[in-house]
């Protein structure tokens, strides 16, 4: 009966210590599955989308900053996130 | 593209690692290679072509010194060249525009000479770069037979943009050929984690009051508000350079490498000397290795060590950025090493511990003052109201009120800069294997989610005029 627990838990060690990596994969797939928003209701604006390829958007370093905004803005469960965020700075900030 | 940011952590890292462990072990170099020039050209897209063009000619000059058949002189000026190549790169593209503002101040010309964009990490690559020439001209390593490998070693993504700065003696039997395990893979994961967190839950959190302090007009501070400000300035610069190491020696590890420590503790330093050996301690090795050393170090009278000494420090500032106020930050730390090793060095061993760590934090706690103010007169004003020159209250209530509400965080900040922390969990481990494995597991997961939370949210735009 020990030796299973043991053993069990050490199965259980090794899964928790890669949930970190499978939750980053899991973000990612779910954030190339889930269809993209358009509206914001919570900020009052729109979201942006994938933006359209320009070479000069490229040399200037405009086209990655849109990426960049698209992805944050597409983010799976955004609000989810900004709820955990603003509960934690009542926390930590008292505020 | 910053560790920091959400495409890094949840795109552009987990595709790397997955094409990095699933294309065969040929490959794998290649991949790390593409994938570091891909992350350059993201952010730079026009300089990453000087950077191919710093690998190249390197990659010559280390080459050709490495040939039997090179004389003596002939390696000398293949060192001169790449000096003054590097250098040169380092000169045009960083120090050009405080050169030109200088000599327009001197000498009160009207220049009008456009200075070109930093580009990213510049000053990172080359010290690298610096370091392999001269590694290969003292014939203490071999050159790089592979052009890939060389390239990997300039370019590689976890250490590009803020370092630590890699002697490519520790990595080069690494680069051919190293070892990949699951440990070593979430040990690289949660030193990531680690460095995240420290980034995003606490560098940027406490930099919000150091920003609100600095936005205030100088009269409003009262004195302990001024004193409060710059500690968090402290620990935001702490948090946040050593959570970037710790994110970069995180991810070599994640890709097989083993880089050494940049940080160890600095804000325990019980003396100057002790705080540089604890602070950014890549880069001071490189500057006494290749700098101090070379001009003879301490070994030839007190007048060349004092020489040796300010030239290394006003080097060390001057690196930081392209100002005077980080030249008199260095100045101020050299000026401040010499009178220990000068005249401190023997009595300071008789202060009680708690003088030696008040004295030690004092000072750089200063430092960061000029290094954090552009402006001399802005700085030493700043200095004023901490040290009650300015006539200002010694606390009000919006003192009072903000350090509240920063309490908590102040002291979770203060705590995860001493050992503790690391010390308490070590002692855990004794107790019970499984469960305290769990535990530190679940901690990093902690770590991972809370830190999306803030990722996320910091790229939160509410409208506020709604809410009115």
């Amino acid at each position: 009966m020990y030796i299973k627990n043991k053993k069990s838990l050490a199965v259980i060690c090794n899964i928790v210590c890669v949930i970190p990596l499978l939750f980053i994969l899991a973000m990612l797939i779910l954030h190339l599955t889930l269809p993209e928003k358009t509206f914001s209701k919570e900020e009052r604006r729109y979201l942006a989308q994938w933006p359209v390829f320009h070479t000069e958007g490229i040399i200037d370093g405009s086209y990655v900053t849109k990426v960049e905004t698209y992805f944050s803005d597409q983010f799976p469960f955004r609000n989810f996130w900004v709820q955990i965020q603003e509960g934690s700075n009542q926390i930590l900030l008292k505020r | 593209m910053v560790f920091s940011s959400l495409f890094f952590t949840f795109a552009f890292l987990p595709v790397t690692l997955i094409l990095y462990y699933s294309l065969g072990k040929h490959l794998r170099n290649i991949v790390l290679l593409a994938a570091s020039l891909f992350f350059y050209a993201w952010g730079e897209p026009v300089y990453v072509i000087l950077m191919c063009i710093s690998i190249m000619i390197n990659y010559y000059i280390g080459s050709f010194l490495d040939k039997n058949n090179t004389g003596r002189r002939k390696r000398k000026l293949l060192l001169i060249t790449s000096l003054v190549f590097n250098l040169g790169c380092l000169a045009y593209f960083k120090y050009f525009g405080m050169l030109i503002s200088t000599i327009a101040f001197v000498s009160s010309w009207n220049l009008n000479a456009a200075a070109p964009a930093l580009p990213i990490g510049i000053s990172f690559y080359t010290f690298q770069a610096l370091s392999y020439v001269i590694d290969v001209y003292r014939g203490k390593i071999k050159s790089q037979k592979s052009p890939i490998l060389f390239a990997l070693y300039i370019s590689m993504f976890p250490q590009l943009v803020a370092g630590p700065i890699v002697n490519y003696a520790d990595i080069e039997s690494q680069l051919a050929d190293r070892r990949m395990t699951l440990r070593k893979f979430s040990a690289g994961l949660r030193r990531f984690l680690c460095g995240l967190s420290k980034k995003v839950l606490l560098a940027n959190n406490i930099g919000l009051l150091w920003s609100e302090v600095k936005a205030m007009p100088g009269t409003e501070i009262s004195v302990l508000m001024a004193w409060g400000g710059i500690i968090a300035f402290t620990l935001q610069i702490y948090f946040d350079f050593s959570g970037y190491s710790d994110m970069a020696i995180g991810l070599g590890k994640m890709f097989g490498f083993h880089f050494k420590e940049n940080f160890k503790y600095p804000y325990i330093s019980q003396s100057i000397s002790e705080f540089w050996r604890r602070w950014h301690i890549s880069l001071g090795s490189w500057f006494k290795e290749y700098v101090y050393i070379p001009l003879g170090g301490n070994r030839e009278g007190k007048w060349k060590l004092i020489r040796n000494l300010l030239i290394v420090w006003f080097l060390t500032g001057l690196w930081h950025g392209a100002s005077w106020n980080f030249v008199l930050w260095g100045l101020y730390f050299g000026a401040l090493i010499l009178i220990e090793r000068l005249f401190l060095h023997k009595r300071m061993k008789q202060w009680p511990k708690a003088v030696r760590l008040i004295y030690s934090l004092l000072f750089v706690v200063i430092g960061w003052v000029f290094f954090e103010f552009t402006n001399l007169t802005d700085a030493l004003s700043y200095l004023g109201i901490m040290f009650g020159a300015g006539g200002n209250v010694l606390i009000d209530t919006q003192t009072i009120d903000k350090l509240e509400t920063y309490a908590v965080l102040y002291l979770v900040c203060i705590i995860a800069a001493t050992p503790l922390p690391k010390k308490l969990v070590l002692s855990f481990k004794m107790i019970h294997c499984y469960i305290y494995k769990l535990a530190v597991s679940v901690y990093y997961c902690a770590l991972m989610f809370f830190s999306a939370a803030y990722m996320v949210g910091s790229t939160y735009n509410s409208f506020i005029y709604f809410r009115f």
